[in-house]
């Protein structure tokens, strides 16, 4: 449904993206994850035409975003990172906006629908500008949603909303995924990634480090802290000797901390045993990749 | 059709703040007074005359009351038109909404037309309200119409004019304050530009608005002062549309 081929953007001299190659099959649900000031945004921008690319090029349902925007705009439904509302208007007549805005087929109707949808009922004749921000991020969901399109683009759609109402918007890209729209999301929630994703696309620095099935990227990575009584200068080279380690560092006297890429807890265990083993925890999942390849600390 | 979806918006908008209700209401409030005491000093004038018929013939409504009254209005319409297209796109990027537009199956032509034909529809409003000054005179009477027809088509031309200059220095600021203030200024300089002009002729006086609108407004239409303005609106609406399609490759 989504093609992506060299895709890069420069603003002036820094580099925003380099060179993105990936693709989003239909159906599927995409998390985009990666540090602030990866790249996220930017390229959800290109995807729906707000912004065009330096070089490379952009595919949504065999269309080029660039040669044929109005098209794809046609089969995008986009909330960007801050929810575009006009705060003077009524929820209700400014979905009606949207809806004709964004060519949906009855409007009125569809407004109704959308309205259910996300739970806006309660709120619908209200001024936007009066409604908390829960609401309103929700009101942005449901501008992108009014004209259903098949490809639903979402720049961190949970931020500012409570647990009770995270959950909500879960189910919702879930059910919407069911219902065969595909769904590409931003966010730095990482639980919220591994409940609703099929997979993920970690960038960092304009380029993607990891795109996989969260299942195969979750499972192997792994982070052991081990604690030895006797450590001396044979510990460090013996344990980056176990097969799979990618990296050991000391911590504090004694205190070590290794990073691999699959499960190796046995075999460090069995490495650190010579040096009076004390304590060893493992910690493995999708944070762990994502600190990994993003060089970052949480 | 989006074009309409639009302008239907952003003429609503207008009654939605203070700023339309306040611009609708100053310029009414303003031309009124002015429309109560030219006429009322018209009439005073024309009692004086009632002995001298040498002078009363000299009296006439076109050239002593409509045209200067008009030339008032303009003068007035100048002073609130840039507070009509101050929030045009300021807004829309302050809130962060031009997102929208720029994501909706729309082009850069429809989004400016449809602000552009917004805020003539709200500025037409305006107009439509202060035609109970022509329409009393037609009462008790007898104005040329010819005249008040020119007027009129010269207060549309102006605010077309100023609407579009308005609109796209409002596309490089997000702040209504500075397109309000820029707008402002931009219609002095154009107004002024005759000033010690060297000949009727000279460039700066071809360039000035106030030269533009004296015929119109003495009921002679003339195809120059009109395409001075439509021309003028035009490039002014074509560099908008040109810094909106320039956002995608900032």
């Amino acid at each position: 449904m989504i093609q992506v081929e060299k895709l890069t953007k420069r603003y002036g001299a820094t580099l925003a993206i380099d060179a993105l190659n990936f693709e989003v099959q239909r159906g599927e649900v995409v998390g985009f994850l990666g540090p602030n000031g990866a790249g996220k945004s930017t390229t959800m921008r290109i995807l729906t035409g707000a912004l065009g690319a330096t070089s490379g090029r952009a595919l949504i349902g065999g269309v080029d975003v660039y040669e044929r925007p109005r098209e794809v705009k046609q089969l995008v439904g986009y909330l960007p990172e801050a929810p575009p509302l006009y705060v003077d208007m009524t929820v209700r007549s400014y979905l009606r906006f949207c809806a004709r805005l964004k060519g949906a087929r009855e409007p009125k109707v569809a407004v109704e629908q959308v309205i259910e949808r996300v739970g806006l009922s309660s709120v619908a004749h209200r001024l936007i500008e009066h409604l908390s921000k829960g609401y309103r991020q929700r009101v942005g969901i449901a501008q992108a949603l009014v004209h259903e399109p098949k490809v639903l683009i979402l720049d961190e759609p949970a931020s500012g909303l409570d647990p009770a109402q995270r959950k909500e918007i879960r189910d919702l890209v879930r059910e919407l995924a069911d219902g065969d729209t595909t769904v590409v999301l931003s966010t730095h929630v990482l639980p919220e990634v591994e409940a609703i994703c099929d997979r993920v696309i970690i960038i960092r620095d304009g380029r993607i480090v990891a795109s996989d099935q969260l299942a195969s990227l979750g499972s192997d990575a792994t982070a052991i802290r081990l604690t030895v009584a006797r450590p001396d200068d044979t510990l460090l080279p013996a344990l980056r000797a176990v097969e799979h380690v990618d990296e050991v560092s000391r911590e504090a006297e004694g205190r070590y901390r290794v990073r691999a890429s699959a499960d190796v807890r046995e075999q460090v265990a069995a490495a650190a045993v010579p040096f009076g083993l004390l304590e060893l925890s493992g910690q493995q999942g999708l944070e762990e990749v994502y600190l990994q390849l993003t060089g970052g600390e949480t | 059709m989006k074009v309409f979806h639009i302008a239907l918006r952003e003429f609503g908008s207008f009654f939605a703040t203070p700023t339309g209700w306040l611009v609708l209401a100053g310029y009414l409030f303003l031309t009124g007074v002015f429309w109560t005491y030219m006429v009322e000093s018209y009439v005073l004038q024309s009692q004086d005359l009632v002995y001298n018929p040498a002078a009363a013939s000299m009296l006439n409504l076109s050239d002593y009351l409509l045209a200067p009254f008009y030339g008032n209005c303009a003068t007035v319409l100048i002073f609130v038109l840039p507070a009509v297209s101050m929030r045009s796109f300021s807004e829309e990027f302050r809130q962060r909404t031009m997102e929208l537009l720029a994501t909706s199956p729309v082009s850069t032509y429809e989004i400016v037309a449809g602000k552009f034909l917004g805020a003539m529809g709200f500025v037409s409003v305006m107009l439509a309200v202060s035609l109970y000054q022509p329409i009393s005179l037609l009462q008790w009477g007898e104005p040329e119409v010819g005249v008040l027809l020119g007027s009129y088509l010269g207060m549309v031309l102006l605010s077309s004019l100023v609407l579009s200059l308005g609109l796209l220095i409002s596309s490089f600021t997000s702040s209504q304050l500075v397109a309000l203030v820029l707008t402002f200024a931009a219609c002095l300089v154009l107004m002024v530009l005759d000033w010690g002009a060297a000949s009727p002729d000279a460039w700066n006086a071809r360039l000035a608005l106030s030269s533009h609108l004296g015929d119109l407004f003495s009921g002679a239409v003339k195809l120059s002062d009109v395409a001075y303005f439509l021309l003028g609106s035009a490039t002014c609406l074509f560099a908008t549309q040109q810094r909106l399609e320039s956002f995608r490759w900032s």
